[in-house]
């Protein structure tokens, strides 16, 4: 038994309405917010809102070049998208590595986003696509750049009586190639010790004309390693070169020491990590002529 | 704490059910219905997959839906696997390759194989393991439940 009341929303209309009660959380796939209930960490009294009946938040849309992906989209529904496949493979990878397939079967992007886990492993894919979240209130609508909204472990920009509504991101030029890598304790079910995604596109000559890099499980918040991007943009791809990017990445990540891994190991794998992902991308975006 | 009405579909038949809205499917499950097939094994944080039973045909684990989130679904625990409890080819499996020890695993294990089984009935060796990640066996090793899963996926198409 859990210790909370439970309210059912019917439509999206309804949703804002109940929000407003200060003690309501959403209840998506339930596979973070559960599991912290039983342990106690989150703060009581506890209104959860069952949202299972808003299929009208379940969808992967592409419309004038942007890709729209409705909060309540599971990460199986996700990983078995051929838009998805076509434009955002790194997305799939990453969240093809979330958990089990009971987790994935139930456990959505939304929830991914507003969890807010510096680990959340659709987050670094999403940073490199530049993603947009809408958020939705019962008297306004607001867009923020993914990048400001989480803005702490377990804290996002939402306010009181708002919820993410979709994500979207603009489908990717020609010539780019993505990708994400991570490392954890075991192959199967473990949260990473780091992760990082990779967006790099050519220009005609094979130069890298376009470079984004992100980091998971390597600072408060999942980040972009800005001067790793600075390192790569107009360079001729190499393997030289991608060792000076995963220096240069150094001075953006600021990682810990807890009980998966120390910081200078974080430091060094994301280093290694970042040289590999970088070498898939660009095979990928030399590929890439769609 | 706030009481509800849930309409689903349990093992083929139709259940209203008047409740406390805050509980899990594995408490309703194993305390309402006594159908004890699906079992706590991690304290319900989605670890173990000992409490793993099909929603709409689809491997999740009980301990994380809640019970009003099955209105209007179906539900498929390991009781429900035959209409008349006999064994079912899966558990069979289970039994002829001896990935059975103390059995705590195995209702989870049959039914997330039951899973991968439905939407891909001739899986390699991958796929299995992946399929079954998130179940976890103390006693077996998982060799023999591999083997377990192959020799299903075998007799199954066998019978079709
Ligand atoms: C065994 C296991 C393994 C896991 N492994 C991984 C892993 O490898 N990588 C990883 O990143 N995660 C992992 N997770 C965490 C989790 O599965 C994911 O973060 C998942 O995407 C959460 O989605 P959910 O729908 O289940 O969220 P919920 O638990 O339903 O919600 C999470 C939080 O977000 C809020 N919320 C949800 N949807 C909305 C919305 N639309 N608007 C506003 N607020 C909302 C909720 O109120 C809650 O605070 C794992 C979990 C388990 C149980
Ligand atoms: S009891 Fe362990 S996953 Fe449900
Ligand atoms: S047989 Fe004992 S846990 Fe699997």
């Amino acid at each position: 038994m859990f210790d909370c009341e439970v309210n059912v929303a019917k439509s999206c209309t309804e949703l804002t309405q109940i929000l407003i009660e200060p003690s309501a959380r959403i209840l998506a796939g339930g596979t973070d917010i559960l599991p912290g209930m039983r342990k106690n960490s989150i703060g009581k009294p506890i209104t959860l809102i069952d949202v299972s009946q808003l299929n009208e938040l379940s969808y992967i849309r592409e419309h004038e070049g942007q890709i729209d992906i409705g909060a309540l989209t599971t990460h199986s529904k996700l990983i078995t998208s051929p838009l998805l496949l076509q434009h955002a493979p790194a997305l799939i990878d990453a969240c093809a590595s979330i958990g089990s397939t009971q987790t994935r079967n139930r456990g959505t992007l939304g929830g991914n986003l507003c969890n807010a886990s510096p680990a959340a492993d659709s987050v670094p894919p999403l940073l490199c696509l530049e993603a947009v979240v809408t958020l939705s209130s019962h008297d306004n609508q607001r867009q923020v750049p993914l990048s400001d909204f989480i803005i702490g472990p377990g804290r996002t920009c939402l306010k009181q009586g708002e919820y993410l509504d979709h994500i979207t991101f603009a489908v990717p030029q020609k010539h780019t190639g993505t990708s994400f890598m991570k490392l954890g304790r075991r192959n199967g079910m473990s949260i990473a010790v780091v992760s990082t995604s990779v967006l790099l596109r050519l220009d005609q000559q094979g130069n890298i004309e376009y470079a984004r890099v992100a980091f998971g499980s390597a600072a408060p918040t999942p980040i972009c390693s800005h001067h790793a991007e600075a390192a790569l943009t107009g360079k001729t791809p190499s393997a030289q070169l991608f060792s000076e990017a995963a220096q240069a990445m150094r001075t953006d990540i600021n990682p810990i020491d807890d009980l998966r891994a120390s910081r200078e190991y974080r430091l060094h794998s994301a280093g290694v990590l970042l040289q590999r992902a970088l070498q898939t991308a660009w095979h990928q975006a030399e590929m890439d002529l769609r | 704490m706030n009481k509800l009405t849930v309409h689903f579909t349990l093992n083929q038949q139709s259940i209203r059910l008047e409740t406390l809205a805050a509980r899990s499917l594995l408490d309703v499950l194993r305390e309402d219905f006594a159908l004890t097939g699906a079992k706590d094994s991690c304290g319900g944080d989605g670890e173990c997959g000992a409490c793993t039973i099909l929603l709409d045909g689809e491997a999740v684990n009980a301990c994380l839906v809640l019970i009003s989130q099955v209105e209007g679904r179906h539900v498929l625990t390991i009781e429900g696997l035959t209409p008349d409890g006999s064994l079912h080819p899966i558990q069979n499996a289970y039994v002829q390759a001896g990935a059975i020890q103390c059995g705590y695993c195995t209702p989870g294990m049959v039914m997330a194989t039951k899973a991968l089984l439905d939407h891909t009935p001739q899986p390699d060796e991958t796929q299995i393991r992946e399929a079954l990640a998130g179940n976890l066996c103390r006693c077996t090793g998982y060799t023999k439940i591999v083997q377990a899963v192959q020799f299903a996926a075998t007799e199954l198409h066998h019978d079709n």
